[in-house]
């Protein structure tokens, strides 16, 4: 009879552990849904400040030009020499191991220098971010010095995104911009070695930047296309989905179905074998 | 304690023998015996969380403009399906979490189904007598995918909506039929306006309710057959050696469908699934790359990727590249699933009842094809991942596929032989797999050194037995039938030799002299007949002969 009340017992430390992290994970979902009305109303909040959908908070222009000083241009002419000449030549000109850069305007300058792309660390792959060799002045240098070389191209666009809206760049980035870096902006592998790479790091003025000069495989959105308006209220949205609202838990990197996949299989399912494990019988 | 209205019952239904027969039912003891508990389980959280999901979706394809609280998408025309998602996961108390909680069980579900499948193929427990379950298993297993492609849909948000044009396309493929299914399905050219009202129709209505019947008889056919179970001490294949229903197996059952609902419920608070609102709603014209399906559709959009862009043209027509992947393949992998059974047989001429589980390692070649079979699955799987993978392993996407082209054919090959060489060797090794007893080394005074087995530790294996020896239960009634037939021995001399043998009766017995045991629903003993009612679970005795005389003269066995 004894062994009765041991037996019982014993069976009994599943159910009670069971309904034990049952409550435990109602309350934390309950503060997960919390969680989720909280960042909700926190973007509301942001409401107040800038109003999104259809009107723009602010009568400022969306984007306008940085002004690159003169007086750089020689010290831009020296980074220039020493760190670029050997692939695009002297004077920008371009050589058989690299384009000509004369015209292409300061923004594409800044955009590659800056996102650490160039000076280019593999010739035969794709140009990767890497953490930019100059400084902010040192950059805007050598971008003075090459579009002083020959007028045209984009200047550096600088983003007003009290002037953006939020919604509108969620349709513009949807239609033009997912297609490669997905939906979410992770980012993802193309055909050929080619991939369109993440925009998490990305600062306004790169993502303008990479929009009007369309870097590498990546099209160029002239003025026709996308409008500066546009351009902002996209880099707005892109913003976003740097530090978007991520309710629900720990965000599984954004890459969808795959990651979900294998903590669904491996935690998930997982942790209930190990459960049945413990529970039921083994070999004797 | 009143026991009248139990009475009252018992008197008109016979419930207290069924009850009595139920409670001391035996059930083998063994982890691997849960997985499918935990689909079971994860099926009840199912339903409970949809019914929650449909007191706030609106499966509606008509437009709407939204003017929520998830700024983002504020002046945006959407559907009414995916803004009452949008509601749902930001203004509705809790409605997030069951979402999430909704999907991660789809996701564990369906994973514990295929583990579940996988131990029944393994242990070859879909044997005669149980592959009637194993058919409705199977047609489980589809129906639960498509239950979870429906449901995955619904939203009708940026991704899921890419899945349904797929979907379209490959239904367009089909030779003959495939324009006029996709129209009907459709009612009209992609996307229309009525696919998500449909999907929503057979994914809340008519496959749960599929499912439901199919589990309760898939069930109902588990306790009628008995469970099966490992060989051991003291079992055969004319009796059932584990817990009784009551109190160990109740407990432990019961146990384990908290734990799930505990495990589902962390994950739907702890990790975030389909961010839907990241994905804006469906637009035809617009996509996002990076698109899967979840994990358990998995191999079909592998098999998508790799097959190449091939014309094949047969009868004058061109048959589209997209139906060898995702119809063609499908269709045989389910066909070769469901009739296993029988392909199995044709090759082993095994016509005997099996209620004793092989271990994958003493049947060579099933684990051999198995092994073979979930590989080449697995490398279809991961091939649904490829993007993900370049990207992630910073090397080419055309690298990638023509990796996973070649893997598709040749891992399986790899791990099958290695899975033959190691079932061959593990199998000719005596007393594989079983726990060693400690060995004592001693000294003689001569110095000579002599291991000796220890005696292991009698008073621990007295336990063991307690906890879980019950009493081993009847044969089926069909093989008795059967063996009458055949004009061998049955029933009692057995059923003798089993009460005797076992140990675990005298615990059984001491169940019913219990303090419990004095009510109306206890006090029928255990020993008496059945002699059918309408809970009986023997049923009819002369017309099971009849039947079985009736069935072995066409000559199955």
């Amino acid at each position: 009879m004894s062994f009765h009340k041991k037996t019982v017992g014993r069976l009994l430390v599943p159910v009670a552990l069971g309904v034990a992290a049952s409550v435990a994970g109602m309350a934390l979902f309950s503060q997960g849904a919390s969680a989720a009305t909280l960042s909700s109303s926190s973007v509301a909040k942001g409401v107040s400040s800038v109003t999104y959908g259809g009107t723009r908070g602010s009568s400022k222009a969306p984007i306008t030009t940085l002004k690159l000083n003169p007086s750089t241009i020689k010290l831009g002419h020296t980074l220039f020499v020493e760190n670029c000449s050997s692939c695009h030549g002297d004077a920008a000109q371009g050589t058989s191991r690299a384009p000509n850069l004369q015209g292409l305007g300061a923004a594409t300058i800044d955009f590659w220098v800056s996102t650490g792309r160039m000076p280019l660390a593999d010739p035969t792959a794709q140009a990767a971010i890497k953490p930019p060799r100059f400084n902010r002045s040192q950059t805007l240098a050598i971008a003075a010095y090459v579009s002083s070389l020959a007028s045209g191209g984009p200047p550096i666009p600088q983003v007003n995104l009290g002037a953006a809206s939020l919604s509108a760049g969620e349709g513009l980035f949807s239609t033009n911009c997912a297609a490669c870096h997905t939906i979410t902006g992770v980012g993802d592998a193309l055909a050929d070695g080619v991939y369109a790479p993440s925009l998490y790091t990305a600062t306004p003025t790169q993502i303008a930047e990479a929009v009007r000069t369309g870097p590498g495989n990546m099209p160029r959105f002239g003025t026709s296309n996308l409008s500066n308006q546009q351009v902002a209220d996209i880099v707005k949205y892109v913003k976003y989905l740097q530090n978007p609202n991520d309710a629900g838990g720990i965000g599984l990197g954004h890459v969808g179905p795959v990651a979900e996949g294998f903590v669904g299989i491996l935690i998930g399912l997982g942790a209930l074998m190990i459960a049945g494990y413990w529970i039921g019988g083994r070999a004797h | 304690m009143n026991l009248e209205p139990i009475e009252w019952v018992d008197d008109r239904l016979g419930t207290a023998k069924f009850t009595r027969k139920s409670l001391n039912k035996i059930f083998p003891d063994h982890w691997s015996f849960m997985l499918g508990e935990i689909a079971m389980y994860s099926f009840f959280i199912l339903l409970g969380t949809g019914v929650f999901l449909t007191l706030f979706f609106n499966p509606s394809m008509a437009t709407t403009v939204y003017h929520g609280s998830y700024t983002p998408l504020d002046g945006h025309t959407m559907s009414q399906a995916y803004a009452s998602t949008l509601n749902l996961s930001f203004n509705v108390r809790a409605g997030l979490v069951m979402r999430q909680m909704h999907h991660w069980a789809a996701n564990v579900f369906i994973a514990a189904i295929v583990v579940h499948l996988l131990r029944v193929f393994f242990t070859g427990a879909f044997r005669k007598p149980r592959e009637i379950n194993w058919v409705i298993g199977s047609i489980l297993l589809i129906l639960a995918i498509v239950e979870g492609f429906l449901g995955y849909s619904l939203p009708d948000d940026l991704v899921s909506g890419t899945g349904i044009r797929i979907a379209y396309s490959i239904i367009l493929s089909v030779p003959i039929i495939g324009s006029y299914a996709a129209s009907f399905l459709f009612g009209g050219q992609f996307p229309g306006h009525v696919i998500i009202p449909r999907f929503y129709s057979i994914h809340i209505l008519l496959i749960p309710a599929l499912m439901a019947g199919l589990l309760g008889a898939h069930l109902a056919i588990m306790w009628h057959q008995k469970h099966t179970q490992f060989k051991g001490k003291g079992r055969t294949e004319k009796n059932v050696v584990g817990v009784a229903m009551w109190p160990a197996y109740a407990l432990q059952a019961g146990g384990f469908f908290f734990l799930t609902a505990a495990v589902i419920a962390a994950l739907g608070g702890l990790f975030q699934i389909n961010p839907i609102w990241l994905y804006g709603p469906y637009i035809p014209y617009k996509v996002s790359y990076a698109v899967q399906p979840d994990w358990y559709m998995g191999w079909l959009d592998g098999a998508l990727r790799l097959f190449p862009s091939w014309e094949i043209t047969g009868f004058g027509h061109m048959i589209p590249a997209v139906f060898f992947p995702a119809v063609l393949l499908p269709g045989v992998t389910f066909g070769l699933l469901i009739l296993w059974p029988w392909i199995e047989r044709k090759f082993t001429k095994d016509y005997e009842y099996h209620n004793l589980l092989d271990n994958p390692r003493d049947n060579t070649w099933r684990t051999t094809i198995g092994v073979a079979v979930i590989t080449f699955y697995m490398v279809l799987f991961f091939a649904s991942s490829t993007d993900v993978l370049a990207n992630f392993f910073n090397v080419s996407l055309n690298l990638v596929l023509w990796s996973f082209r070649v893997a598709v054919f040749v891992v399986p090959v790899i791990t099958a032989v290695i899975a033959h060489k190691i079932t061959k060797e593990a199998s000719a090794v005596p007393g594989a797999g079983r726990p060693r007893k400690a060995m004592v080394i001693m000294r003689s005074d001569e110095g000579e050194y002599t291991t000796v087995e220890s005696p292991g530790r009698p008073e621990l294996e007295l336990k063991h037995q307690a906890i879980h020896g019950g009493e081993p239960m009847e044969l089926p009634e069909e093989e008795r039938a059967h063996k009458r037939e055949l004009g061998e021995p049955v029933s009692v001399d057995n059923e003798a030799a089993f009460a005797t043998a076992s140990p675990a009766v005298v615990l059984a017995e001491e169940i019913g002299e219990r303090p419990s045991g004095g009510t109306g629903v206890f006090r029928i003993p255990r020993a008496a007949g059945s002699g059918g009612g309408l809970f009986s679970p023997r049923g009819s005795r002369p017309n099971r002969v009849d039947n079985d005389e009736a069935n072995g003269k066409d000559g199955d066995r």
